[in-house]
């Protein structure tokens, strides 16, 4: 199958006037040819099949938006190959722009004091989307993002969850091919967080819609994207199924053994001691296929047990563990 | 092109909506507008009755200047001022990356979709002061003195436009635009006066670097058949040139701008 999305080598260079402090230093910096460079994109490659959902992650500055702003046809990348639907994107940004949509998670591009309704229809022009075609698109969305009761209200009386989901009602309403979202989770609570991956993954698998989204929020992967790609410092660090990840890693559940008193030096061979602090000894259990019961069974009764507890990795600590063992990983990506 | 052609309407509709729905507050603005530069015309007027005239304009012949003058500007600066000044901001908040995300020209969408009409109050204003001056001032017109004064507005409009277009484009690379704005607007404070008042190289940087001198000035003067300074017989065919050239000179600036926008972070 042809890519849909093809990045080569893809760099991205930032040059910013290197400023100095206090007054001199700034009327010496308005004629210094003295520049600083940020690597914000550093030789990123991949390749991304249509129908995919992938998930671009990594942490502050590492490079995720302006990696979405380069398939998107907003910035001109400074190395490397990008073909986004066969296309440059900066170069064809308009062709580009009209087989794809974008949600920015912090920026709206609805119209603040209009009702909803009309930034719709306004869009319905700007894409040239046949009427009926529209009718269905918006009767769709309305349903399936629950959109009936604030379609009429100006966008400045929108909740945060409730804009959200226009905005990315708004995003499919002309059928793109990919929807590119940068960070469209972001303050959302837990309930809308929940609508807006429930509804991202439904319209990747039933309409086919290639997805690529970034995000902080590690549950967002894991609800919409079987395939992850990971960057930092502007390089990419893994691309992969998200469970590889995890397997790779194993999964590093901590468990802490509390007992009525100090039962004395425990050695398991389902778990390892990280710390031993008397009556309260906390293991890490490194083998995935362990369960507590396996555990449990080992420690046995008598010692006085009080209390259990199993903390699973959240996923920010999957991650974690891959920074700290990033050397020997990186090679391991394809 | 046609497609674009035909969004225009549609661009102008939501920011007309947009506006209605503060409709009392756009009509006082209308109204304080005009009032402001009623007073300020009113000023002016004041001292040119003492003296009778001012660089060789009697008070009719201001008015003409004056009224060409709010009228050019108002035509280009509903199609650009607010909008291109506010590219700044649009950069800096991410909202111009929202722009470039649609199948649409930016300029086009800019412009239009802001079609500012809070300005319909300098507008009125200047229409009645041009008919009124039109009136009194003792020019036998041609047709062709006529048609020359129609494209010539039509040009000064146009190089607001562009100069507009160009100042904020500026703000694409170096996301500051405000003190170019602010230049602009002292030597169009200038405009209103003419020409010849000023010392020769302020004179000379109105019709080069700063060619604000086009706005109002040469092509009232030529209209009504008064001496132009350094253009002398060239002050015609040069003000209706000059609207059409800037277009083109902020057209690929525009275009280089956006090739090198480099956007904010985040
Ligand atoms: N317009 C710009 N000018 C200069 N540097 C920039 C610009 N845009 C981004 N950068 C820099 O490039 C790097 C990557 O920024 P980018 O916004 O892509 O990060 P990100 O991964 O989206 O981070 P976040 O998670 O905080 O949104 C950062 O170091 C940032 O400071
Ligand atoms: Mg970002």
């Amino acid at each position: 199958m042809l890519p849909i999305i093809s990045a080569d080598g893809v760099g991205k260079t930032f040059r910013q006037l290197k400023r100095q402090s206090g007054f001199s230093g700034a009327v010496r910096s308005l004629f210094s040819r003295d520049y600083s460079e940020i690597r914000a994109v550093d030789g990123v490659s991949f390749a991304i099949g249509a129908g995919e959902a992938v998930g671009y992650l990594g942490p502050n500055g590492a490079g995720k938006s302006t990696m979405i702003k380069m398939m998107t046809g907003i910035l001109t990348p400074s190395a490397g190959a990008l073909s986004v639907l066969g296309r440059e994107p900066h170069t064809h940004r308009m062709t580009n722009a009209a087989e794809i949509g974008v949600v920015f998670g912090q920026r709206s591009q609805l119209w603040w004091d209009l009702p909803v309704r009309d930034s719709y229809d306004l869009n319905r022009h700007i894409y040239d989307i046949p009427e009926a075609r529209f009718a269905d698109n918006l009767a769709y969305l309305t349903a399936m993002l629950d959109m009936a009761s604030f379609l009429d209200r100006p966008v400045r009386q929108l909740s945060l969850g409730q804009r959200m989901r226009a905005e990315i009602a708004m995003a499919l309403l002309h059928d793109p091919k990919i929807l590119f979202l940068d960070e469209p989770t972001i303050g959302l609570d837990v309930v809308a967080k929940d609508a807006v991956r429930k509804f991202l993954a439904e319209i990747n698998r039933e309409r086919g819609t290639t997805i690529i989204l970034t995000t902080h929020d590690l549950v967002d992967i894991e609800e919409i994207c079987p395939r992850l790609i990971m960057v930092d410092e502007g390089k990419l660090l893994f691309d992969g199924e998200l469970k590889r990840l995890r397997a790779s890693l194993g999964s590093r559940r901590r468990l802490t053994l509390e007992f009525a008193t100090d039962p004395g030096p425990l050695v398991l061979t389902t778990a390892t001691l990280s710390a031993d602090e008397g009556a309260a000894k906390h293991f890490v259990l490194e083998d995935e296929t362990v369960s507590l019961i396996d555990v449990l069974n080992e420690v046995g009764r008598g010692h006085g047990l009080k209390d259990v507890k199993l903390d699973e990795p959240d996923i920010e600590e999957v991650i974690r563990t891959f920074y700290q063992n990033k050397p020997s990983l990186a090679g391991a990506a394809p | 092109m046609l497609r674009s052609l035909a969004l225009i309407p549609h661009l102008v509709g939501i920011y007309v909506r947009t506006r209605m729905e503060y409709r009392g507050a756009m009509l006082l603005a209308w109204l304080s507008q005009a009032f402001s530069y009623a007073a300020m015309y009113a000023a002016i007027a004041i001292i040119i009755f003492r003296f009778e005239t001012l660089g060789g304009w009697a008070w009719p012949e201001m008015a003409l200047l004056l009224a060409f003058h709010l009228l050019a500007y108002s035509l280009g600066a509903a199609l650009s001022f607010v909008q291109f000044r506010d590219i700044e901001e649009k950069v800096r908040l991410g909202t111009f990356d929202a722009i470039l995300v649609k199948p649409v020209g930016p300029w086009l969408f800019i412009a239009f979709s802001g079609l500012n009409i809070g300005y319909g109050g300098h507008i009125i204003l200047a229409l009645g002061l041009m008919i009124w001056s039109l009136t009194q001032v003792s020019a036998d017109w041609t047709m062709l003195t006529a048609l020359y004064f129609l494209a010539a507005l039509i040009s000064a409009a146009m190089l607001t436009a562009a100069l507009m277009t160009m100042i904020g484009a500026t703000a694409l690379v170096w996301v500051r635009s405000r003190h170019l704005f602010s230049i602009f607007f002292g030597f169009w404070e200038l405009a209103r006066y003419p020409l010849n008042i000023f010392p020769l190289p302020l004179q000379v940087l109105m019709i080069t670097f700063a060619p604000l001198g086009f706005l109002a000035f040469i092509p009232t003067a030529v209209a009504l058949g008064k001496p132009v300074p350094l253009l002398g017989d060239w002050a015609g065919p040069a003000s209706l040139a000059i609207g059409p050239l800037f277009v083109l000179i902020a057209m690929a600036h525009w275009r280089h701008c956006l090739r090198n926008y480099q956007g904010a972070g985040g």
